[in-house]
């Protein structure tokens, strides 16, 4: 093992496996990614808070997958370990502000059109 | 309750009936999600799952190939006299044309027009395009004749003025902030956001997604779906790549590395001994021509 080179490294790579793992962390990607938009959305973050904390929790998911799916050693399951850090992460923006503007809007906006005809029909009074 | 209803205020006071979320926001998305599980579901019935089987030919010839690039990449993990042989064997079946499907028409390129296979893969791929764009075309139809003009939810992050003809379609308001959403934009939001949900709901190669078959689309433009490819072409590209490929045991030399792995020796000295002994073995074993070969690679070391 110790005298291979870089090419035959990259050949005792099962391709079917790779792709499995990858498929792993698509699915680990998008349901934090949905999950988070609604926690952002509920907490009602608005602006650059809501992308900061997307930034956090993605930082944080992909710290829990490299410590706990790949025992801190990516490079057992992918070809490049940095993978791990970086896939899908993009991907799973589209869903975060999706359910963030979902449930910012239902929790948020809809309450304070409320409040604001209840403050006015109050002061009215 | 403070914070937002002064951000409210003073960006404009525009109150949400919570009727519009109940029968507008909602249903749209939902709409949208079924709809994709069903396209995935159409998909599936139109292509008969993973489509018409190809042929015992069509799968051999397919597998040749595979096996002349399995023997290129694991190719170090056999003895030496057994790749050559197997190289010298595939690379000489390759140039024949022995794994082809049709020999007779080696030598040229198969029209897909006139060939059946090649009708049926066009025809899948118009049936699966249809299936897309439909569905796609009633959706927005829908929303465009029941929900025009409605202004649907607020955004919570701000955006520059850019993306108010993106945002506001179908809203013709100078004014208004560029954070409010209306329906049609709210459709478009929902079809580059459900795409991981599909993937969460319908497993990583569904046909759910609305983007992938507008990708496809454009890729369509460029050449006609599934050209069969010229495998004749690909097996001489194969062979050649071959016959170009060096073979290099892994267990060459094992003993000498088992020995300093394992700190019985150390790794600067470099015993010209064992080396030569383990070469006698081991050319006991291999055929002239592995042999020959062994040697040049030797004299490079």
């Amino acid at each position: 093992m110790s005298s291979q080179s870089p090419q035959n490294q990259a050949s005792l790579y099962v391709p079917e496996n790779i792709v499995h793992n990858v498929k792993t962390i698509t699915f680990i990607r998008s349901s934090m990614s949905a999950i988070t938009g609604s926690a952002a959305g509920i907490l009602g973050l608005t602006g650059y808070s809501g992308f900061i904390f997307y930034t956090l929790t993605a930082i944080l998911t992909s710290f829990l997958i490299w410590s706990i799916k790949t025992n801190a050693n990516p490079g057992v399951y992918f070809r490049n370990g940095s993978d791990v850090w970086t896939e899908g992460v993009f991907g799973g923006l589209f869903s975060y502000v999706l359910f963030w503007t979902l449930l910012y809007g239902i929790v948020h906006g809809m309450l304070c059109a409320k409040t604001i005809i209840f403050d006015v029909s109050s002061a009215l009074i | 309750m403070a914070q937002p209803l002064a951000s409210i205020a003073e960006s404009q006071a525009l109150y949400l009936d919570p009727e519009i979320r109940d029968w507008v926001l909602i249903p749209i998305m939902v709409v949208m999600v079924l709809v994709g599980i069903f396209r995935d579901q159409v998909t599936v019935l139109i292509g008969g799952g993973t489509g018409k089987k190809p042929g015992l030919k069509a799968i051999r010839e397919t597998k040749a190939l595979t096996r002349g690039v399995t023997l290129r990449n694991y190719g170090n993990h056999i003895q030496n006299n057994s790749f050559f042989i197997r190289k010298t064997f595939l690379s000489e079946a390759y140039k024949r044309g022995d794994y082809l499907k049709n020999p007779a028409a080696a030598n040229h390129a198969v029209n897909p027009m006139t060939d059946p296979a090649g009708m049926e893969m066009m025809m899948e791929g118009m049936k699966k395009n249809f299936a897309m764009i439909i569905p796609q075309t009633i959706i927005m139809g829908w929303i465009n004749f029941f929900f025009s003009g409605f202004v649907l939810i607020k955004l919570p992050f701000p955006l520059t003025l850019r993306f108010k003809s993106m945002l506001q379609r179908g809203v013709e308001t100078p004014d208004m902030d560029v954070t409010w959403v209306s329906s049609l934009s709210w459709y478009f939001l929902n079809l580059f956001g459900l795409r991981s949900i599909f993937t969460l709901l319908l497993g990583e190669d569904n046909a759910a997604d609305g983007m992938r078959d507008m990708a496809a689309m454009s890729q369509m433009g460029a050449s006609p779906t599934g050209q069969p490819q010229d495998f004749h072409k690909l097996f001489l590209a194969e062979s050649e790549n071959l016959e170009l490929t060096t073979h290099n045991w892994e267990l060459d030399d094992i003993e000498n590395r088992l020995l300093i792995k394992f700190g019985k020796r150390s790794p600067t000295i470099n015993d010209d001994d064992d080396t030569i002994e383990m070469e006698d073995i081991s050319s006991d074993f291999s055929d002239v021509k592995g042999k020959s070969k062994r040697k040049g690679i030797n004299k490079k070391k």
